[in-house]
Order: structure tokens, then C-alpha cells, then sequence
């Protein structure tokens, strides 16, 4: 079937791979999960996982399963599951996801929204998650 | 190295440039240019005009294709578009419409 050269490489659970070479301008989605090591200019969804090597960059928006970002990212991540903004990382933009780890040693610019539920005693202003009403009126949304 | 691998499920709509091998297996729209060898899989969907070092068609292309090396249709490629290669090959029960340039 059309499987067979990707079932020959090492990493069955990786669909789709943008290799070090190789550069796209433009949009990428579909299902399945895509590991870049290359670079991608335009936005990026997948149903499945993204993960993003130490060398590779993506400059536009994310949307995918879990995302793991190891390099250059500038655009707003949406995960249905957790990002993990590796050591290596530069990151600029918002990320929305379910849980956000983010390691040392990583540049990062940006806001962060996770989907949790605050303490009882934090929530005494509902809806505001924390931060001044300035801030959530500006909103940085491009 | 491994090289590129556009999966069944994913859709590439833009350019596409590498210096290494590709093998498409999704759906491309819009302009692949690759150094090393091109790679479209049966059930594979390529809207696109292809440069490259050697193509293997056997899924579905509509675009004007040249390459370096070669070219070969395989048993149930589909290719829609010009062909600029010194070598071509069409296998029995490929289908091809289109001009060829052996550069010759």
C-alpha cells in the first residue's frame, strides 16, 4: 500500500515528516500527526501531534494534538492536548492548550492560557483568570 | 537521512522546496521543487508543477513535471501535464496526457 515508505522509517507513529531540507510557503493540515525539522511559512493543523525539531521553525499559527516545540516557533499554538516548549526553543506568540510546559532554557514571548480551573480563593473575579482588565480588553490577537 | 514524507492525511497548499527526497503520499497544491528524488505513492493527489532530480509517479498528478535524471509513470499512475526529461518511462496500465521534451 502507500504506507510502505513510511513504515520503513524508524518513527511509525510520525505521518508526515518535513525534513531538514525542506521548506514550505503556504498551508499545511490534514490528519495525522508531522514532525518538522525543516521550516514552514504559513499555518499548520493537524488532528494529530506536532512536533517541532531544535532545527526547524514554523512561522504562523499552530493548531494540533499535542505539540512539542524543540525550535523556532513565532505564530499562536492551539493544542487539544499539552505544549511542551523545549530547552532549545524560541517561541513568540500565544499558546492555548491544556497544559503548557515550558523548560528551562527556553525563550519564550507571549501569553499563556491553559485550561485549568483556578483555587476557589483566586476566583473571586470570575472570568478575568488573573490578569488587569486592561490587559484582557488589548488582547494581542493579530 | 529520511527525508520528506507528506502522509496520506495531510494536505500541503503552497510551495514545496527541498534538497532532499520526497515522498508524497497526501494531496499537494501548488509548486514542488526538489533537488533529490520525487516519490508520489498510488492514492496520492498532486495539483502541482514538479521540478526535480528523478520523479515515480504512481498516484495522481496534474502539473507540468521536469527532471533532471528521469521520469516514470508506474501501473496506475496517473499524469496529466508535460513532461521535460531524458528519460521517460510509462508503464502498461499507466495513463498519460500530455507532451514530452527528451531534450534531444
Amino acid at each position: 500500500m502507500a504506507r510502505a515508505s513510511a513504515a520503513a522509517l524508524s518513527t511509525p507513529e510520525t505521518e508526515s515528516i518535513l525534513s531538514r531540507g525542506t521548506r514550505v510557503r503556504g498551508r499545511v493540515h490534514g490528519d495525522g500527526s508531522l514532525r518538522v525539522e525543516g521550516a514552514i511559512e504559513g499555518d499548520v493543523q493537524v488532528s494529530g501531534d506536532l512536533e517541532l525539531d531544535e532545527d526547524g521553525s514554523i512561522s504562523g499559527d499552530v493548531e494540533a494534538g499535542a505539540v512539542s516545540i524543540g525550535g523556532q516557533l513565532t505564530g499562536d499554538v492551539t493544542a487539544r492536548g499539552s505544549i511542551t516548549i523545549r530547552a532549545a526553543a524560541r517561541v513568540r506568540g500565544n499558546l492555548g492548550g491544556a497544559e503548557v510546559i515550558l523548560e528551562e532554557g527556553a525563550a519564550f514571548a507571549g501569553r499563556i492560557e491553559a485550561e485549568f480551573d483556578l483555587p476557589a480563593e483566586l476566583s473571586v473575579r470570575p472570568g478575568m483568570r488573573g490578569q488587569s482588565p486592561a490587559q484582557a480588553e488589548r488582547g494581542p490577537h493579530r | 537521512m529520511a527525508g520528506t514524507i507528506i502522509g496520506s492525511g495531510l494536505t500541503v497548499e503552497g510551495e514545496v522546496t527541498s534538497d532532499e527526497d520526497v515522498v508524497v503520499t497526501g494531496t499537494v497544491r501548488g509548486k514542488l521543487t526538489v533537488e533529490g528524488a520525487v516519490t508520489i505513492d498510488a492514492g496520492a493527489h498532486v495539483e502541482a508543477d514538479i521540478a526535480a532530480g528523478s520523479l515515480q509517479v504512481g498516484g495522481s498528478v496534474t502539473g507540468n513535471v521536469a527532471a533532471g535524471d528521469r521520469v516514470d509513470i508506474l501501473a496506475g499512475g496517473r499524469l496529466v501535464g508535460d513532461v521535460k526529461s531524458s528519460r521517460l518511462t510509462i508503464a502498461d496500465g499507466a495513463s498519460f496526457k500530455g507532451n514530452v521534451d527528451m531534450d534531444v
